[in-house]
């Protein structure tokens, strides 16, 4: 099973590299770095909270997403932006906008804070890891 | 006396030809999803490279404000707006790989004129591609997110035909609110029928529709945003962060509306 999800992480974003035009010789890696976030996210979440594996989950993608950057010389956007899919909160959103037009406001209000803290979880953990300074030869990059 | 003269205007028009290199360069990056940190860096290193002396940048998320100064004068000054568009990754990379190029040397002001239009013709992906990728995305995250096969196989429809009506609203010129929250509807609509359709099979209605809302999420303005804000860009991570946030107001609404329709029936 946790192959299977491996496997179907990896394709799913690369078909979203597709759709951003990320250069082909860069999909295995794009593939690799959304596949590795999303099985962090997805053993985490066994043990800690959402936001607390998310958070989790982003460190290692945009750690990744560094590496990559450096090892196989193009701009990080290329390996973050297809790799942050399947972290972003889409049944967050999904939860709040049901209870919202369901009049339940309790859940609404529920899901929504839910959801911002898994927004907020995200944009800490990208800032934590690419604030880190780059050593002078990986600047190019 | 004569040679002095003589000699200013061709430099003029070439710190002129270097301001609008960077521009087009920059408005170009700026296009398809490079931050505000690497676009207004991009355009320095190109000035620098080519001579231009004192020359200033300032880059928001829809706009560019450059010019160059000699001796303490600007006499030559651009601004352009950049209305926000779809990412193209494969031109941000490129222009990385040209700007590295032309800091090292490589290319004269031509060269890098006629490479910069070349990236600029660099074709988006095939429309049917993008609807596939699009469509098999969804039906992946349908199954990443708890679905089961045919759960997986309605966001894969559901994901697929929402990516048609995207390009279709870019070809009608919809407004962006409207395309979120009529793409969103539409996806509702087929997961509800394939739920409908297909009890026996254990539909999981909440399932089929998170995994195809997933090309519609604003991931891509909010993960700039918070790089504009880590990089000090406050004022332009505000205008995406706005942009991810009616984004996902859009979707919530879209989708909220078509389930509320279905809960009257």
């Amino acid at each position: 099973m946790e192959l299977l999800h491996f496997v179907v992480s990896f394709v799913a974003t690369v078909c979203f590299a597709m759709l951003f035009n990320v250069p082909r010789r860069q999909y295995v890696f794009c593939g690799f770095t959304g596949a590795v976030g999303w099985m962090c996210y997805r053993i985490l979440i066994t043990a800690v909270s959402v936001p607390a594996a998310s958070l989790a989950a982003t460190m290692a993608l945009a750690a990744l997403s560094r590496v990559f950057a450096v090892k196989r010389k193009a701009p990080i956007t290329v390996f973050l932006l297809s790799g942050i899919f399947p972290l972003v909160p889409g049944a967050g959103i999904y939860n709040t906008a049901y209870a919202f037009f369901m009049d339940d406001n309790a859940m609404a209000v529920y899901h929504g804070v839910e959801t911002l803290k898994c927004a907020v979880a995200i944009a800490l953990g990208i800032a934590l890891v690419l604030s880190i300074p780059y050593r002078r030869r990986a600047k190019q990059a | 006396m004569t040679s002095a003269e003589g000699s200013a205007p061709p430099a003029r028009a070439d710190s002129r030809q270097v301001l609008d290199l960077c521009i087009r360069t920059g408005d170009l990056l700026l296009r398809n999803g490079g931050e505000i940190f690497r676009v207004q860096e991009t355009m320095s290193r190109i000035a620098a490279a080519f001579g231009a002396r004192s020359f200033q940048v300032y880059v928001l998320t829809n706009g560019l404000f450059a010019c160059v100064e000699e001796d303490g004068v600007p006499h030559s000054a651009q601004v352009r707006m950049v209305p926000l568009s779809p990412v193209n990754l494969d031109r941000v990379c490129e222009i990385n790989e040209l700007s590295r190029e032309i800091a090292a040397g490589k290319h004269t002001i031509e060269e890098a004129y006629a490479r910069l239009e070349a990236i600029e013709r660099m074709p988006a992906m095939q429309p049917w591609l993008q609807v596939l990728a699009s469509a098999a995305g969804s039906g992946c995250f349908g199954f990443l997110f708890g679905g089961g096969p045919y759960d997986a196989f309605v966001s894969l429809i559901a994901g697929g035909l929402a990516w048609v009506f995207v390009l279709l609203a870019g070809h009608w010129r919809l407004s962006k609110l409207l395309t979120n929250i009529a793409a969103s509807a539409l996806v509702a609509v087929v997961c509800l029928l394939g739920a409908r359709m297909g009890p026996a099979f254990g539909g999981q209605i909440d399932r089929m529709i998170i995994g195809a809302i997933v090309p519609l999420l604003p991931g891509v303005p909010f993960t700039n945003g918070i790089r504009d804000y880590i990089n000090s860009d406050y004022l332009s991570g505000t205008i995406r962060l706005i942009d991810a946030l009616l984004i996902a107001g859009c979707i919530a609404i879209g989708v909220g509306f078509v389930l509320k329709m279905y809960s009257y029936l």
